[in-house]
């Protein structure tokens, strides 16, 4: 079943829509989810969570790209858990790693979490990605957005993982100026 | 702001560029390894000749040439994804593959025909590999149904349990319509020809029919002319990728045949989630007649296991909608053909269609370890004796066949022989073995936790069905 004929089914309120959800994307939101948490039980629960959110998202949604738009979810639905349980210590996933990494481009962090800010933050990082040379952007995505493992990334785009690390390295370098440019941060 | 900001800011990200970075990472991936299925069959009929009923009226000519012509449908090709008008074509695809389309149903009344085939051809005592096409033998038996008459044509009928020949012409021209699929990502194709000498006039509008209901094309030449067969073999291998070769090079015409009819389907399609290279193993597989060692893909997925009373079940989708091959085991002591007449094994076979809701009550989403082992098996059967014991018995004798609608020129023509031959590749190029543990194999039960290993490590029945959930082929692997 196509995309659209899926997102139809939302459209009439009928729960065959989440079933051929799950059939289309379910290993797709899994491995999304997976990548964050690096949990079987808890991705899976994230999984379920994502077509009770897309149930309630769509409508008013009309997702163009019913894939990413189910991505999008599962991936929060995955760092919310992850938030919520590391201080449990549970799950091993790649997602401490990606942290890491990020705070790098911020010089002093503090521990307030504002919605208004991932918002506003939100639109500064997506033109930051548009700007990117294409090479660079699908590597900026494939690690920080599906929280892939450094060497999936250099085996999918057939580069050394060493080559990969430098390529994200420098783009993070840019996203720190970036971002100071734009006055999130203080050198 | 903190790093879990920043993390949660990536998440706006515009879609095209994650669905790009997606895009250019698989592309890279399917250049360093694919992983195909490819699948043909054959199924020719000899028909042989009876008694001249009229003084030869052809002039014998020494080339073979096409006197009726079957046109496929245009489908628009599948749309590059870096291509500047990308949704334009993509749309104009999207149209052609919905034109292909049947309306849901259209083929149910087809169940116990194929149920009852599969159990007649694939049971055997033997321990090879066996395959079947079910959608192929009933195009054939549709193209027989139209060559002959009276109790001949009416046998197949009740077989296909169609009330009327213009019945079995509607659906068959809807199925083979259904699986159609020309596009340039994946190639379905159900074709058949019409082999005639040219010693003898053929009815017109009979091969009309078999043109624009099957679209069946015809040649005539000298049936037993090096050139005659050269022809045939030719188009036997274009039609099957080249895949049966080594069968077609033995099938030959010879003298006494005045007509052979060919159907053959080619279909290949990559699997929507690909194994990964470095995870295939080399490890046992328990045939009937020893263990012997294999290699075995494996795959992690969050997917839906389904099990009855003496089976458990998955099914791996293929890449474009291009249908779902099953992987049916049958519980330690079952044989496979304890499951062939098991009415619960048939009956899930025959309800896995993509475009109804799964009702299968035995079902449950978890996380299934598959190791599946490569194969490459061919099967070749002589479908005559089988056809005969599904009731098709008055074409096969000279006495009481009527293929009127084919030739006036003469009585007691028969078939002589049906041979049916299939291939089936699992393929995947190169191989590196890394350790792998394989563990215990879920029985029938339910799966007690929220993953099961569904390890085919000896003798399996496979299916291939369209997104109809039409079988397109069935086998048993009993040697990969």
């Amino acid at each position: 079943m196509d995309d659209q004929q899926i997102v139809e089914l939302y459209w009439q309120r009928n729960p065959d829509a989440i079933e051929q959800s799950r059939k289309k994307y379910g290993s797709y939101c899994f491995s999304v989810a997976n990548n964050i948490l690096g949990n079987c039980e808890d991705s899976e629960e994230c999984v379920n969570d994502t077509w009770l959110h897309a149930w309630n998202g769509i409508p008013p949604h009309k997702p163009k790209v019913l894939r990413m738009f189910l991505a999008k979810i599962a991936r929060n639905m995955a760092f919310n858990r992850f938030k919520l349980r590391s201080a449990k210590k549970r799950g091993s996933g790649e997602i401490t790693s990606v942290l890491d990494e990020l705070s790098e481009c911020l010089v002093n962090e503090s521990d307030v979490e504002s919605e208004l800010i991932a918002q506003e933050l939100g639109i500064c990082i997506q033109q930051f990605v548009r700007n990117l040379p294409t090479r660079e952007g699908d590597i900026f995505s494939r690690r920080y957005f599906f929280t892939e493992p450094i060497s999936d990334i250099a085996k999918g785009y057939g580069l050394t993982v060493n080559h990969t690390m430098v390529i994200l390295s420098r783009t993070r370098n840019k996203l720190k100026k970036h971002l100071i440019k734009e006055g999130y941060i203080h050198e | 702001m903190n790093r879990n900001n920043l993390y949660e800011s990536i998440g706006h990200i515009d879609d095209k560029i994650l669905e790009r970075s997606e895009k250019n990472k698989r592309k890279k991936r399917h250049k360093r390894s694919r992983f195909v299925i490819a699948l043909a069959a054959i199924l020719t009929i000899a028909i042989v000749a009876g008694l001249f009923l009229a003084p030869e009226n052809s002039p014998i000519v020494m080339t073979t040439y096409a006197i009726r012509e079957a046109s496929y449908p245009n489908m628009a090709p599948y749309p590059v994804e870096s291509s500047p008008t990308f949704l334009e074509d993509y749309h104009a695809w999207s149209e052609s593959v919905t034109a292909q389309k049947q309306e849901l149903g259209y083929a149910d009344n087809l169940k116990n025909f194929f149920t009852s085939s599969i159990q007649q051809i694939l049971s055997s005592e033997t321990s090879s590999n066996r395959a079947y096409s079910p959608l192929n033998v009933y195009l054939a038996l549709g193209m027989i149904a139209e060559i002959t008459d009276n109790n001949s044509r009416q046998q197949i009928l009740d077989l296909l349990e169609a009330d009327s020949i213009d019945t079995l012409r509607t659906q068959a021209t809807a199925l083979w319509n259904a699986h159609y699929r020309n596009d340039g990502a994946t190639t379905s194709i159900l074709a058949s020809s019409l082999w005639l000498d040219d010693h003898i006039s053929f009815v017109p509008s009979t091969l009309d029919t078999l043109a624009d209901t099957y679209y069946a094309s015809s040649y005539q030449g000298t049936m037993e002319s090096t050139e005659m067969i050269e022809a045939f073999q030719n188009w036997l291998s274009k039609q099957t990728g080249g895949l049966l070769d080594e069968q077609v090079e033995n099938i030959t015409l010879d003298k006494k045949t005045i007509m052979v009819l060919a159907t053959s389907i080619y279909f290949q399609a990559k699997w929507e989630s690909e194994f990964e290279k470095s995870q295939t193993t080399s490890d046992t597989f328990h045939s009937l007649s020893g263990d012997i060692t294999c290699d075995f893909m494996h795959k992690s997925t969050d997917g839906t296991y389904y099990w009855g009373d003496q089976f458990s079940a998955v099914g791996k989708r293929l890449n474009n909608d291009g249908g779902t091959m099953w992987f049916i085991l049958p519980d330690e002591g079952v044989s496979i053909d304890n499951l062939l007449y098991d009415e619960q094994t048939m009956d899930f076979i025959m309800t896995r269609s993509e475009r109804n809701t799964d009702d299968w009550e035995n079902q449950k989403r978890l996380i299934i370890n598959l190791s599946l082992p490569k194969f490459d098996i061919t099967s070749q059967m002589d479908l005559a004796k089988d056809l005969q014991a599904l009731g098709i018995t008055d074409v096969f004798n000279s006495k009481s066949s009527d293929f009127s609608p084919l030739t006036t020129d003469m009585k007691g023509i028969s078939i002589s022989k049906v041979p049916h031959d299939v291939r089936v590749a699992i393929d995947e190029e190169g191989v590196t073995a890394t350790a792998y543990t394989a563990m215990l194999l879920m029985g029938a039960a339910p799966p007690p936790d929220d993953k099961v290993d569904f390890i085919l490590d000896r003798p399996f029945l496979f299916a291939i069905t369209s997104d109809d959930g039409l079988p397109l082929f069935v086998g048993v692997v009993q040697h990969p």
